[in-house]
């Protein structure tokens, strides 16, 4: 069997695009590198699987951002984003860690994305809070709507209501609802 | 028509020239309204956001679980489970200690699970189709009941079971089996593969209510099933069928414990030898009542089951009545037409009504 090989290039678009097979490659290209930095830091391989992702979720996002540009490696960006994450982690932890600078990779400054991550996550948070207490079925209402633009015919078909104005209206609540949650303070 | 209607047209584009031009007219014009469509673009931008998020979180964990994880840890728990049910758990500690110890799997087939199954019996599995159409055979000729034949269809994601609430169409099965999904078909002796559609969720049971399309090969058919069940006492011997492969699987054992995982009161723990798959399946207890839903197992531990109690499954359906999903679904607190009966008639009467569950998602 031939082995496919990935160009950094070849990985930006497969992020675009959502594409599996490059998402699993890249995911295992990198997260030796991670692994080993985190582990050699105070960490364990829990962690560094959590911190690995949230790098590739930042590296995800950017890369669905118009004019996404790489100027580095990729391996350079995604090392740069996991230690500055890796760190902020130790520091909420309030651990005193001993940090070994590794003079092995190169990093590239990253502030402006892990700013604009952090402010997401928040925003992310603040969501998912809202629509937990919403609860079902208005929180797969909203998403059917607004996410996967089903219409009112196919929600009122998939929710079991009598007809789309019904369904409608339960939608109109729901929405409602979710504002006064989210806005609230 | 609601200001949020004319959001949502003039952020889909579904609005004519003339009213576009009126709409950003008004938003020059009308700071409040500005500040109102602000708000709903936010919200829905917010709604956007969230559920991309899942889906690459689930991606990125799914990839590290198959080609990193050395079992599979999915905890199906919510925590906000705790405030609802009153779990027993006394501090935190403590529930990070059993959590390292023994984490629960849940049942259905897929995502690490299913690759683990497959890489063992890639090689057997023509031998394995054979073997379906020859008990498929038997258990036509057992119960006379229809023609199943199998038939080529798409392989699903995602299987389990599931177990029907009336002799209408309604049926249950675990949420986490479900959840994204596509679509969702039925099959089993005497149902074609019939699709359903979602009629309510609880996330804290982890259960999913479905109605199917066509239910009238079930409706000739009597409901052997009962939910009126006596106090169920640790000991009490119960079972369960299920379709932890194509064909149906009986297991048996005792009530263990009336907690689940993690001191969770509303679970029972049961001694079958659970399957992926048996999710979603009845719990029974030898009278025909059923006691629970599957729902999962330990990972590390053989024998070790878990079933969400039926007495919160009926809380949750008669919730159901005041919401405005307005709903035919009654659920049988009569005899069990089960009861006295020997255990294979038992089986035999049930299996109409337990269901090979096929998830299919996008």
């Amino acid at each position: 069997m031939s082995k496919v090989t990935y160009t950094d290039l070849n990985f930006i678009e497969g992020l675009k695009h959502n594409n599996d097979a490059v998402l699993r490659a890249l995911y295992k290209k990198y997260y030796n590198l991670v692994l080993k930095y985190v582990v050699n830091n105070s960490g364990n391989s829990e962690s560094a699987a959590d911190i690995y992702q949230e790098t590739l979720i930042v590296l995800y996002e950017n890369v669905q951002k118009p004019g996404f540009e790489l100027n580095c490696q990729l391996q350079t960006y995604i090392f740069s984003i996991a230690k500055r994450l890796w760190l902020k982690q130790l520091r909420k932890n309030g651990s005193t860690f001993r940090f070994k600078d590794d003079q092995e990779n190169e990093v590239v400054d990253v502030t402006d994305e892990i700013t604009d991550h952090l402010k997401k996550e928040s925003d992310i948070d603040k969501m998912n809070a809202s629509l937990e207490d919403l609860g079902e079925p208005c929180k797969t209402i909203l998403k059917d709507f607004y996410v996967y633009k089903l219409n009112m015919d196919q929600i009122s078909e998939k929710f079991g209501y009598t007809n789309s104005d019904n369904a409608k209206t339960q939608k109109y609540k729901c929405l409602q609802r979710l504002k006064r949650s989210f806005f609230e303070d | 028509m609601r200001a949020t209607d004319l959001f949502d047209n003039y952020l889909f584009g579904t609005i004519s020239n003339q009213d576009k031009l009126d709409f950003e007219a008004r938003l020059k014009s009308d700071t409040e309204f500005a500040l109102a469509f602000e708000k709903h673009r936010t919200l829905i931008e917010g709604l956007n956001q969230h559920e991309q998020r899942l889906n690459i979180k689930q991606i990125f964990s799914t990839i590290h679980q198959q080609e990193f994880g050395k079992d599979a840890k999915i905890i199906s728990i919510k925590e906000g489970f705790v405030k609802k049910h009153g779990k027993t758990v006394a501090v935190a500690a403590s529930v990070a200690v059993i959590a390292v110890i023994s984490t629960m799997t849940i049942l259905s087939t897929g995502g690490y699970l299913l690759k683990q199954q497959s890489n063992a019996i890639t090689d057997l599995k023509r031998d394995v189709n054979e073997l379906k159409y020859s008990q498929d055979a038997i258990i036509e000729g057992i119960s006379g009941l229809g023609s199943a034949r199998p038939k080529k269809y798409a392989p699903a994601n995602i299987e389990g079971t599931g177990f029907a609430l009336n002799n209408k169409g309604y049926f249950i099965t675990s949420l986490h089996m479900v959840k994204n999904a596509d679509s969702v078909f039925v099959t089993n002796s005497v149902l074609e593969r019939v699709s359903a559609k979602l009629v309510a969720t609880d996330n804290a049971l982890d259960i999913a209510i479905f109605k199917m399309e066509n239910s009238e090969a079930l409706e000739k058919t009597v409901y052997p099933f009962s939910f009126n069940n006596h106090h169920s006492e640790i000991g009490d011997k119960v079972f369960t069928i299920g379709y932890p492969r194509k064909d149906i699987v009986y297991g048996e054992g005792a009530l263990s414990s009336l907690s689940g995982y993690n001191n969770d009161t509303t679970m029972f723990q049961v001694s079958i030898p659970v399957n992926p798959g048996n999710s979603g399946g009845p719990l029974m207890d030898e009278q025909g009542n059923i006691i629970g839903v599957i729902r999962g197992k330990l990972s590390n531990a053989e024998g070790t089951g878990f079933a969400v109690k039926s007495d919160l499954l009926k809380q949750v359906i008669d919730s159901l009545k005041d919401e405005t999903l307005k709903t035919d679904l009654v659920l049988n607190t009569k005899k069990s037409s089960l009861k006295g009966l020997k255990r294979s008639e038992q089986i035999k009467k049930m299996q109409p009504f337990v269901f090979n569950i096929m998830v299919y998602k996008k």
